[in-house]
């Protein structure tokens, strides 16, 4: 057995242990999740795939795996869904136009040695890549922010069903704010070591601040990151407007009724 | 307007004026900085399409060349003023080429050229980013304090001291060659949960239990990594790919799986703690057995999500460098072992280190509790 496979054992039995069925079911949604991401990828391959639609499409999949399979279709899940892919979209729209003009799409100079074996000249926009690897590392932090959000706000009105939309909406954001520090130093953390390896790097080649901060590979990883805070952030009005708009209307009072009878 | 702006206190005031003056003098720093390059700097005035051709690799791939002949205004050092022509050759796909647009700034390298010619010739050599970076800040920091107030605030601030901690520690790990990096980020480490966890929450026993149970978490979630990596001779994890590499990749590669999980164990961990001290403090007299009972139900339901969250941050990185495998015919399944075998690796340790937070947490509130009971 490989390292993979006894860190993978190891997990599955310690979600087992503390978690049972559904500590399971969050593994399994990993490897669905794993598979979605691996099936992407290699749709992208095929040329005049737009990477845009396809990493819209497969949000679309991972927000399910993630808010319909581990908890179920309810009145928590349903506006965290909602509000996932509309932040998705926004982010999108702001990446893809900041990729675009600060041109930190594909590959460093740093990695062009290492590179020297492969044809480059492979008809994938890199561009919109580079959009999308920023949008795919978020999700994860999007979709856990929209439904930390709304599952209180559900509680709140259980216990206040006359609570109007608007004060409704006040408690959503003070909700997402409480766990807005916690959200955003959960994604900056795992930057910090992913990049580990490139800041030793910047420090090795004694690069000036200035060469740091325009070179390609730095910039590109100091847009992800803060991409990434701007994504935590947008969800939190985002996800309490819609769920105080989804309890208040005909339809989510619907849902609700008949939540309330089972 | 005028009304929002008296609503506000004195102190308020001043910070926003702060924080807006920071960005506009930023703004026109980064806008109207070529001085302080030693490189020289051109804008592109004017770019035209000289040439395009289809190009098909050795793999099948379709493709498109472009050439395209730009003019040039220097921007700084003793050609200040001056154009210079300049030529850039790019392909649709753009992986370390794009095409440039007027209004661009390049770094150039300025070709020896008589004196008597007007206009000067050289090649490009980088693109100028300081602007969007700069201006991606901004924003940051702007939707941070509009959504988050005070705690966005802090959020920036935790960012912001990390960074400079991790980067202070970088540079005596450097300097000083004899002490390993392990060392150096264990001693990082306790400095970033203490200082994010005492931000983001305050100096009470909710923060002094969630700093213990993060520090275990981590640690326990690395000695089972570094066992496993002992007992298997560590099979399976490929270093070839390990990007950036200038150090001895294991330490580095260990130190990166350290830092990473650390985010999402704290997380974890104050979740467990406000909520075990949240269920206290409204009902006193609550029973141990159903605190360990909620703090369970609680437990299982983040600990989907946030082994999610470390997944994607970590596996999303490769997606450019696994396409390039895929459009040059490498078989799946090399392509995979050589592109992710770390990065699941270190998205499995982190959710270890997630799940056994969820006791930890658990007991270690518990264990406050008590001794706070005692006490009253």
């Amino acid at each position: 057995m490989n390292v993979l496979m006894w860190l993978g054992t190891i997990l599955l039995i310690l979600m087992i242990l503390i978690g049972g069925k559904n500590g399971a079911r969050s593994f399994f949604a990993l490897f669905f999740n794993f598979i979605v991401l691996l099936i992407t990828i290699l749709i992208l391959t095929i040329p005049k795939a737009d990477p845009i639609i396809f990493t819209l499409i497969a949000s679309t999949f991972i927000s399910c795996i993630n808010l319909f399979y581990i908890n179920e279709v309810n009145s928590k899940t349903i506006p965290a869904f909602v509000s996932s892919i509309m932040t998705i979209v926004i982010l999108l729209l702001f990446i893809v136009m900041m990729t675009e003009k600060a041109m930190i799409q594909g590959f460093g100079i740093e990695e062009l040695e290492e590179l020297g074996m492969f044809s480059l000249e492979i008809g994938v926009d890199f561009v919109k890549i580079a959009a999308s690897v920023i949008i795919m590392s978020t999700i994860g932090a999007i979709t856990d922010t929209a439904m930390a959000i709304s599952s209180p706000m559900r509680e709140a009105l259980h216990h206040h069903p006359d609570i109007s939309r608007k004060d409704l909406f006040t408690f959503g954001i003070s909700i997402g704010r409480d766990i807005l520090g916690t959200s955003a130093n959960t994604l900056f953390f795992a930057f910090f070591g992913s990049y580990l390896a490139l800041l030793i790097l910047f420090k090795d080649l004694t690069y000036s601040f200035g060469e740091i901060i325009n070179s390609k590979i730095f910039s590109s990883e100091i847009i992800t990151i803060l991409c990434a805070g701007i994504g935590v952030a947008l969800i939190i009005p985002i996800t309490a407007w819609i769920t105080a708009y989804f309890f208040k209307s005909k339809r989510g009072e619907k849902i609700l009724k008949s939540e309330n009878r089972t | 307007m005028l009304s929002f702006i008296k609503k506000m206190s004195h102190r308020q005031l001043v910070f926003y004026i702060f924080i807006a003056l920071c960005f506009v003098s930023s703004v026109l720093f980064v806008h109207y900085n070529y001085s302080f390059y030693e490189r020289p700097i051109a804008k592109v005035i004017e770019t035209k399409l000289k040439d395009s051709s289809e190009t098909t690799d050795m793999h099948g791939n379709k493709d498109r060349l472009y050439s395209q002949q730009i003019v040039a205004e220097i921007k700084n050092g003793e050609e200040k003023g001056q154009l210079i022509e300049l030529k850039n050759e790019y392909t649709a796909s753009g992986i370390f080429d794009q095409k440039y647009y007027p209004g661009t700034e390049l770094f150039v390298y300025i070709n020896d050229s008589p004196q008597d010619t007007t206009t000067l010739t050289g090649s490009i050599q980088d693109v100028k980013r300081d602007k969007y970076v700069i201006i991606v800040a901004w924003i940051f920091i702007f939707i941070l304090l509009i959504v988050g107030s005070k705690q966005g605030l802090l959020s920036i601030i935790s960012l912001a001291v990390n960074a400079l901690i991790l980067s202070y520690a970088l540079d005596i790990y450097l300097k000083t060659s004899g002490t390993s990096l392990l060392w150096i980020c264990a001693v990082s480490v306790i400095l970033f949960t203490v200082i994010s966890l005492l931000l983001v929450n305050g100096r009470n026993e909710k923060t002094y239990a969630a700093i213990i149970a993060t520090l275990l978490g981590t640690f326990l979630s690395l000695l089972i990594t570094y066992f496993v990596m002992q007992l298997t001779a560590e099979k399976g994890l490929r270093y070839e790919e390990m990007q950036f590499i200038t150090r001895p990749y294991k330490v580095v590669f260990m130190a990166g799986l350290f830092i990473g999980s650390l985010g999402a164990v704290m997380d974890v961990a104050i979740t467990m703690s406000s909520s075990i001290f949240g269920l206290y403090e409204k009902n006193n007299n609550i029973s141990v057995k159903a605190l360990k009972a909620s703090g369970l139900e609680i437990g299982k339901d983040i600990m989907g999500t946030m082994t999610n969250i470390l997944f994607f941050a970590y596996i999303s990185g490769s997606i450019p460098m696994l396409l390039l495998y895929f459009k040059n015919n490498s078989p799946l399944m090399f392509t995979l072992s050589m592109n992710l075998s770390l990065e699941l690796a270190r998205a499995m340790a982190g959710g270890i280190g997630i799940v056994l937070t969820i006791p930890l947490g658990l007991y270690i509130s518990i264990f406050f509790i008590n001794r706070k009971g005692v006490k009253s």
